[in-house]
């Protein structure tokens, strides 16, 4: 990958949330990897978290509400909602299993880990009010909202996120195993976060800025992104550092892919990704590519078996 | 034909019919052939057990609906009670209200991610390689009827 320009990354760091709609998506996704070989520490991403919150309240839908009505054929709706919707219940389901993760680890590792645990629940909220405001589905709580949103998620959405359910309970058991940290890491800091996430985001937003359309979610979906770049960060930090201390838990990392490319084999409903201008093709170069990036940046090798499944991977859309 | 109660010997042997038979064509239709056939690839080769629990059976205490497959088949479903022994895979339990909800037509998947049914014992990783096998087969024990109490 070329370096990012000063220019850019200063850009992408420092822009307020009024001002983030300059940004390239491309941008964004770059900058997520340009640490990936010298990996910040966890009290500076915590710095960086202090410097790039951003309110969720300040996000206008009011012209996303109009193009939704008026600019948008249904079939795009269908595509954005379908995709997105992986999404909404994604940031509620690792808001929720985050939590027992931060009882592990350093200190430094806790004071960030509140970090990351305040922005799921703000990307929460931020598709929380996106279904209310524009898509106009109906629901006085937030769970009522998200229940109204279930009927568009993937049968397969519970292969990724029932197993991060599952390893945040094994690891409330004992949250200093290292082997049920690595685990879980590699589900939710590798695969969800660092493959599904970034996907949706590259293809929904790509949608919005090539289209010209949703400049609300635009904002405050590439403010989501740039948070997701200090969780990758931390995520990969975090699996870097295991191996490192001890390279029995590569192990670990391997046979939880394994599970996670077996079962991402199996897709139950058809995307029309066409309709936000993208090939089922793209989308799985573009989550392979997500993938061996971050593998190959952080030194993660892997057997043949795995790097066959990796060829194999099957668009799979969701996030959080 | 009268429709068996909850958690007992005749409720079992209808859920593993109902599961031997698999999923109607109505279900199956409406996701793609490429999900059945992973679960069938699955299914195949799955040669795992399931225990099934009920924490909270009035009356009873924890029961279990114990599954076996061999062959691509279901060949076991017993009901082991409260004290006797359990060998499973895979140990799984619910309260009766997760369970209830079941009945009633509740995603089974999303049963999973809110926890309502938990892994109290076996391996995560391996148990989810066969996961969307585990849904559908629970979402066919849900619509096993059965009297509940």
């Amino acid at each position: 990958m070329p370096e990012m320009s000063p220019e850019k990354v200063t850009a992408v760091e420092e822009s307020a949330l009024d001002r983030i709609h300059d940004i390239d998506i491309d941008d964004v996704i770059d900058y997520v990897h340009k640490d990936l070989k010298r990996l910040p520490g966890y009290l500076d991403l915590y710095r960086r978290y202090l410097r790039q919150r951003w309110d969720v309240y300040d996000i206008d839908f009011t012209r996303d509400a109009h193009d939704w009505t008026e600019r948008m054929t249904g079939e795009e709706r269908d595509a954005f909602v379908a995709i997105s919707s992986g999404f909404h219940h994604g940031e509620r389901q690792v808001e929720v299993e985050l939590p027992v993760f931060m009882l592990g680890g350093s200190e430094e590792s806790r004071i960030y880990m509140s970090s990351q645990i305040e922005d799921e629940a703000r990307h929460t909220v931020f598709f929380d009010r996106f279904y209310r405001e524009v898509v106009g589905l109906p629901g006085e709580s937030v769970q009522e909202v998200l229940d109204a949103s279930f009927e568009h998620v993937s049968e397969t959405f519970v292969g990724p996120f029932g197993l991060l359910a599952y390893q945040a309970d094994e690891l409330r058991a004992d949250p200093d195993d290292i082997a049920a940290r690595v685990r879980y890491g590699t589900t939710y800091f590798l695969w969800i976060e660092g493959v599904l996430a970034l996907s949706v985001m590259k293809i929904t937003l790509s949608y919005c800025r090539n289209r010209g359309l949703l400049p609300g979610y635009y904002a405050g979906f590439t403010a989501t992104c740039r948070d997701e770049a200090r969780h990758v960060q931390f995520g990969m930090r975090f699996l870097r550092d295991a191996v490192q201390e001890d390279p029995r838990l590569l192990t670990e990392i391997h046979e939880t892919l394994r599970t996670i490319l077996a079962i991402n084999q199996a897709t139950s409903r058809r995307v029309m990704l066409e309709a936000l201008g993208w090939s089922a093709e793209e989308v799985r170069r573009l989550m392979i590519r997500q993938l061996t990036m971050k593998l190959t940046d952080v030194g993660i090798g892997l057997p043949p078996d795995l790097r066959k499944l990796i060829g194999g991977i099957q668009p799979e859309l969701a996030g959080g | 034909m009268s429709v068996p109660e909850f958690f007992t010997p005749a409720w079992a042997e209808d859920v593993r019919a109902a599961l031997d038979q698999g999923p109607g064509e109505d279900v199956r239709a409406a996701k793609l052939p490429a999900y059945w056939d992973w679960i069938a690839g699955v299914r195949a080769a799955y040669a795992s057990s399931w225990a099934l629990g009920v924490r909270d059976l009035p009356g009873a205490g924890p029961s279990y609906l114990r599954l076996g497959w061999k062959d691509g088949t279901c060949s076991e479903a017993a009901i082991i009670g409260p004290g006797d022994p359990l060998e499973a895979t895979y140990v799984l339990a619910a309260d009766l209200s997760t369970w209830r909800g079941l009945l009633g037509g509740q995603d089974p998947g999303r049963i999973v991610m809110y926890r309502g049914l938990r892994l109290q014992e076996g391996d995560v990783v391996r148990f989810f390689r066969g996961i969307y096998f585990f849904v559908e087969s629970v979402a066919v024990i849900g619509r096993v009827p059965a009297r509940l109490p």
